[in-house]
């Protein structure tokens, strides 16, 4: 009896030393102010389709352990999270937090898993020559030559790169979101990276030398657009000389 | 003076007529042509060939008001014309292609997006313009006539007439006896013939002699290069990721059929994978290397969907499942893409075991069926 009475103290009191009740409570404890604020937002917005513990919810989204920062910033930055619905692909719309928000959810995510994290410097610090290489071998399949962006398959579609900011096209190479790709460090190096943002927003400010830019398409879209509409109006002129005549 | 040289019309010409021989010249001596307005001439020309004016509308009385209206209008219209033309060239020549001294400054949102479109369009204004002026011109400033022309039939003296002078004029050449002449221009007809002909000798040759079709640069042991010629190791990779490969070899990354996708997958892709029969240990760990031309037309496909697994080609939008041996899933092409057995080396890089065990790309004519 006294030992059937000792062994349920003990389990009593392994349960109390060792319950996640407690655990959590200690992590909690030593969260730092900017996680507890990222931890309030995410079980205000995200909590329905990530899960109670950044575990993913089946058939609703994926698990955020070891998302890392990069990858917050991305799908919140540029509006694609918190989702509206379900739906081919998640849409970007102009963000639901502020950047204030984006720091404390960063925070949380990276506190719990980690992952890869946002880069610091002058992200424009690479070879603009080696950039427009890296990204016609890399970046083009899918984002057209000049970042237009193009359709994938059922519905998907590859965005258009002419409202990423440096930092935006930095972390979707890091972090792969949705169906891209993964660009890692060890494939594409911090440097390479640079390089390929150089690029992208070089080509993005330069001037349309043919005055439409036709989607950056190439001279061969203009051609056509001045043989369709060039001569329609040239035959709508002939024909209107001849009915005078 | 030999008498054909002296008929007005014919070669040489002269100014005092010869001796007349019929036709018009007997009936309008020079004394009386020399008694005929301008206008006059005008219409007997135009009779003698078979024209009739039936009716003349004058044109505007000279020094009139409608006239010089018209005239400010043709000259008004003529003048834009060349203000175009002028501009269209200040323009161009300021882009400093053949002035190094002066060009136009060049400014980011400025009006040097314009450049092209300003050019066209002057250029494209002034030739507008001369066409607009000349058909003023005509319309308003000149007499407006209506005539009539006799049309000629062929008779048969005209067919054996001039049948007549063509012969003539091969006897002229004299080629029927200048033989070594005939020689030459034989012998330069087959030259320049055969030369026209010269591209056609692809299509006869057999082009598939050691199965070039069916290989490529692949061998055993040979490394995996990234495009700009570095090696590959498993932990350069995240899952979920895609490197474009070449074989390496001198110019490989320049191989038209031996460019390779090197995808790692993720985990739970991996526990998906259901590799092509015979073909489980081409992998290597949570990696695969699949041939990046497309089986249908030959495009690179590389548009890869990590989180559905999709190989999406962008020419006709054939789609290969890469956890199922990259088998069609959708679209026109209906073999899956080749997979190249991939090992690692001792050195700890990536190297294909053997070439592609089948042909890459499209399918051809005497290609193993499938």
């Amino acid at each position: 009896m006294a030992g059937l009475m000792a062994a349920l103290v003990l389990t009593g009191t392994l349960y109390s030393a060792l319950s996640p009740a407690h655990a959590t409570e200690e992590a909690i404890q030593s969260e730092s102010s900017a996680e507890a604020a990222g931890r309030e937002l995410y079980e205000r917005s995200c909590i329905t389709c990530h899960g109670e513990n950044l575990e993913g919810v089946p058939t609703r989204g994926p698990s955020l352990i070891g998302a890392g920062e990069a990858a917050v910033y991305f799908q919140v930055h540029t509006g694609r999270m918190p989702l509206v619905r379900q739906e081919a692909q998640a849409p970007d719309k102009p963000a639901i937090f502020n950047d204030e928000e984006i720091d404390q959810l960063m925070a949380y995510i990276q506190a719990n898993g980690g992952g890869p994290t946002l880069p610091s410097g002058d992200l424009r610090d690479g070879d603009l020559a080696e950039g427009g290489e890296l990204f016609r071998l890399n970046c083009a399949q899918c984002h057209n030559f000049v970042g237009e962006g193009g359709a994938l398959s059922s519905g998907k579609r590859a965005p258009s790169l002419e409202d990423a900011n440096d930092l935006e096209i930095y972390s979707a190479m890091l972090s792969g979101p949705e169906n891209m790709p993964i660009f890692g460090d060890n494939q594409l190096t911090p440097e390479e990276k640079r390089s390929i943002i150089n690029y992208i927003q070089t080509v993005k400010e330069q001037a349309d030398p043919g005055g439409a830019g036709i989607g950056r398409i190439g001279p061969v879209a203009e051609g056509v657009v001045i043989w369709v509409v060039g001569v329609a109006a040239l035959l709508f002129g002939i024909f209107w000389m001849g009915s005078k005549a | 003076m030999s008498a054909p040289h002296t008929t007005p019309g014919s070669t040489g010409g002269s100014e005092t007529p010869g001796p007349l021989h019929g036709g018009p010249d007997e009936e309008y001596t020079p004394e009386r042509l020399a008694t005929m307005t301008r206008e006059e001439l005008d219409l007997l020309g135009a009779r003698y060939d078979g024209v009739q004016v039936l009716h003349v509308d004058p044109a505007p009385e000279p020094g009139s008001r409608v006239e010089k209206a018209a005239v400010r209008q043709v000259a008004m219209t003529f003048a834009l014309a060349g203000l175009s033309a002028f501009a269209a060239f200040v323009v161009y020549a300021g882009s400093g292609w053949f002035l190094p001294d002066w060009q136009w400054d060049i400014t980011e949102g400025g009006w040097s997006a314009l450049f092209t479109p300003l050019i066209g369009g002057l250029g494209g204004l002034a030739l507008t313009l001369v066409g607009v002026g000349m058909v003023l011109f005509t319309k308003k400033l000149l007499p407006h006539e209506t005539a009539v022309q006799d049309k000629h039939d062929g008779s048969h003296f005209d067919r054996v007439t001039t049948g007549a002078s063509l012969m003539g004029g091969l006897n002229t050449y004299g080629l029927a006896r200048r033989k070594l002449i005939t020689r030459s221009l034989v012998f330069m007809g087959g030259g320049v013939g055969l030369m026209l002909l010269m591209p056609l000798g692809g299509l006869i040759r057999n082009p598939n002699v050691g199965n070039p079709l069916g290989t490529t640069s692949w061998t055993e042991g040979m490394r995996l290069l990234r495009g700009d010629g570095s090696p590959i190791r498993p932990g350069d990779q995240q899952p979920g990721s895609l490197e474009t490969v070449f074989p390496a070899v001198p110019g490989g990354n320049l191989e038209s059929d031996a460019a390779t996708m090197l995808i790692r997958l993720r985990p739970e892709q991996v526990s998906l994978e259901r590799p092509r029969e015979g073909q489980d240990d081409f992998g290597y760990g949570d990696y695969v290397a699949y041939s990046k031309i497309c089986t249908h037309a030959g495009c690179p496909v590389s548009l890869y969907e990590q989180e559905t697994s999709r190989i999406l080609c962008p020419c006709h939008q054939s789609q290969f499942d890469v956890t199922q041996g990259a088998k069609p899933v959708f679209g026109p092409a209906t073999r899956p893409l080749p997979q190249l057995p991939i090992t690692v080396d001792d050195e700890g890089f990536f190297v294909a075991r053997s070439d592609y065990i089948e042909a890459v790309g499209p399918t051809y004519w005497n290609r193993e069926r499938i």
